[in-house]
């Protein structure tokens, strides 16, 4: 018998050759999708990486765990059933935006209304990467590309948006160059029961380089992003001394210290409350007239769908009057031929 | 004057989009096609000719929006590679069974599943023997080289319309990348909306007073006028069958052995062709320009002249099972193909037809 070894997070990496490019993003949330593995106790036994298409789904090949690359859009759709044929595994849906949001919208907002166990990380890198340069559903309005030289005439997918708006009971929002932070996210996507949707702002350095710099980059990421933490005020800036506040029903900037504005007047994150609405005010906050809201959004717990199936087969079982083939063959009209 | 360019298959595909005057196209990025919608977006024909481009969310979405269009009697088309092509079999039956013509570009890579990005010839009988489901046919073209690319774009429209039936252009990784010397067509006048009205009657162009309604649908609730619908359709095969087949022979006049191969394959072939003459052996070469309509007339009339036949596809072997059915028994039929975006030489072509038939 060997012993007992805890692993930590080399032991979730593959001996395959990592084929992303160089500086890609996607390394980022390699590393800490491991580091959070590890820092849980999991045995690599106890965790299925489900993917569809896409330069994010070659992310289960890189992972010393059961993984399955499938098809273009239906990564959710497998991972579910994944889950629900075994509920014991622990299952990570890797996506990106094109994946998730254009040909996968579908299962993505159906599984994440069933609120299944898994968990979604969501590469957003506003491009498709893999086919080498078109836009997707979350490029901005106007964005150019090889499919768009003159610029997008459609407007982008929120991804908290889907979410929230497909009922579902978890958000967070991280970016591919905080590791530490990613970490973090990633522990609490796990630990939440039901579906984590976790957007990872990445950046894709072929085709879509610098795409989430102005708010991401380390020299004013403080200012322009805010990371949300639970019964926490609202606090951002390089000196911590701006703030979010509710001024009638809509979000304001303040800074604390001008006007007669002190921490008490700041909203306190409640990622806890089951109303959307404050949920959605700061997921939709962009920059420059806001900073882009990091961490757990919502956090609400829910029925979990592999649950109530597991235990709605119990129940059933329990009351049915049919115990075993033999109460079934002797159910109904019988009797004995003398 | 001649308008001659060096172009990508798949950019000549775009090019003679616009010039045939197709009204509009729905694509979604997969390689190694995607440069049909690259170019078509990069050549902005909205602001000359009028033609719509759209990147659509899926393939499904793409198949759907030319459902659409080609109900308004529009001249619509798509193009894809395999993966992205079986998402589109649902809209493929339906068009079929609402006689409805459009066309659909499938540059074929390795499957199965997600396969790889090389070129393979493995849709053929997803192509040609249905792929959704029903009893229906897809006209099938099988260019060989990028003028044909080009060419086909205009043949598959008239097709599709002369037949309402939706054409279809199957094609390969080889042909739709490798750049070669094109002669493009003059440009075509897209339809008016009275041009349509006349000469398209069945299509949704809006009730005017005294018109019947128009409603495009691929059933009818009673099961006896179904069938009736089933036997109309099935009239309209036959006759592709006898009028649209197109081949190409080539040294098939003194031939002792026989290759049947289409696109680039038949290319491959050509040069077997020679390879095997050089060394003595009389052999030709059958492309089938259509694949449905299949050449079966003139694959029968060869097996009574040849020895034995190799068809040749970057498959496992699927239209072997057409050239056999037309050979039918009367000489021996043999395929050879390598696999999942694996492309034959010419000389592994004339080994294997030495192997088959020259060897005791």
């Amino acid at each position: 018998m060997t012993d007992f070894k805890e692993l930590t997070y080399v032991d979730f990496k593959s001996d395959q050759l990592v084929k992303w490019c160089p500086g890609c993003g996607d390394h980022a949330i390699l590393n800490s999708v491991q580091k959070a593995m590890a820092d849980l106790g999991y045995k690599k036994e106890d965790v299925a990486v489900i993917s569809g298409i896409g330069c994010s789904s070659r992310f289960p090949y890189y992972m010393d765990t059961y993984g399955f690359h499938t098809i273009h859009g239906r990564g959710a759709a497998i991972a579910s059933g994944v889950k629900v044929a075994n509920p014991k595994l622990s299952v990570w849906h890797i996506t990106g935006d094109g994946d998730a949001l254009a040909i996968g919208g579908n299962h993505f907002i159906h599984a994440v209304r069933r609120n299944i166990d898994m968990n979604v990380i969501l590469f957003n890198n506003q491009i498709y990467g893999l086919t080498k340069g078109q836009y997707s559903p979350t490029s901005k309005r106007g964005f150019v590309s090889k499919t768009s030289p003159f610029g997008t005439v459609e407007s982008p997918f929120r991804p908290a948006e889907l979410c929230m708006g497909a009922r579902g009971h978890f958000f967070a929002r991280c970016i591919d160059n905080d590791l530490k932070h990613q970490v973090v996210v990633m522990k609490d996507a796990a630990a939440h029961k039901g579906t984590s949707v976790v957007e990872v702002l990445q950046n894709c350095v072929i085709f879509n380089d610098k795409t989430h710099e102005a708010v991401t980059a380390k020299a004013f990421r403080a200012d322009r992003t805010i990371y949300l933490e639970q019964g926490k005020p609202m606090v951002f800036g390089t000196d911590s001394n701006k703030g979010l506040r509710l001024n009638g029903l809509a979000l304001e900037v303040v800074t604390i210290g001008e006007n007669g504005i002190t921490e008490k007047d700041l909203l306190v994150h409640d990622a806890t409350c089951s109303n959307t609405a404050l949920h959605l005010m700061l997921a939709e906050m962009e920059y420059p007239n806001f900073p882009v809201a990091l961490g757990v959004i919502r956090a609400v717990e829910a029925p979990v769908y592999d649950q109530a199936l597991a235990q709605q087969i119990v129940d059933v079982q329990e009351q049915a009057k049919i115990k075993s083939f033999n109460d079934l063959v002797m159910s109904g009209d019988v009797w004995d031929v003398e | 004057m001649k308008e001659i360019k060096l172009m990508k298959g798949n950019e000549a595909i775009a090019e003679a989009a616009i010039r045939c005057g197709a009204d509009g196209y729905f694509g979604y990025p997969i390689t190694p096609q995607s440069e049909v919608m690259e170019t078509l977006m990069a050549l902005k024909p909205w602001e000359t000719t009028g033609m719509v481009v759209l990147q659509a969310e899926s393939e499904i979405a793409s198949i759907n929006m030319v459902y659409g269009g080609a109900g308004c009697g529009k001249k619509v088309l798509t193009s894809s590679s395999s993966p992205g092509v079986s998402l589109m079999q649902e809209g493929l039956t339906y068009l079929a069974g609402a006689e409805l013509p459009c066309v659909v570009v499938n540059v074929v890579r390795g499957g199965p599943g997600l396969g790889t990005i090389q070129p393979a010839q493995s849709d053929y009988f997803q192509a040609v023997k249905g792929g959704g489901h029903g009893d229906y046919k897809l006209i099938v073209l099988a260019p060989a080289s990028v003028q044909e690319m080009a060419d086909f774009v205009d043949l598959a429209f008239d097709l599709a319309f002369k037949y309402r039936n939706p054409a279809f252009i199957l094609t390969d990784g080889v042909i739709g990348q490798m750049m070669e010397k094109v002669e493009l067509a003059p440009f075509k006048p897209r339809w008016t909306n009275e041009e349509i009205e006349k000469n398209h009657p069945w299509a949704t162009m809006g009730k005017k007073q005294r018109k019947e309604r128009n409603v495009i649908t691929s059933v009818e609730l009673d099961p006896y006028k179904h069938e009736d619908l089933n036997k109309k359709l099935q009239a309209k095969y036959r006759l592709i069958q006898e009028t649209e087949v197109r081949l190409e022979m080539i040294a098939c006049e003194d031939a002792d052995y026989l290759l049947v191969a289409y696109g680039a394959s038949a290319r491959i072939c050509e040069k077997a062709v020679e390879v095997a003459r050089s060394k003595g052996i009389k052999v030709g070469l059958l492309r089938p320009i259509t694949l449905f309509p299949f050449p079966t007339l003139e694959i029968k009339r060869l097996a009574a002249q040849v020895k034995g036949i190799l068809s040749v596809e970057m498959s496992a072997g699927q239209m072997v099972e057409d050239v056999r059915l037309a050979a039918n028994g009367v000489v021996r039929v043999e395929h050879f193909g390598r696999l999942g975006g694996i492309i034959h030489s010419p000389s592994e072509v004339v080994e294997a037809l030495e192997n088959f038939f020259l060897k005791a």
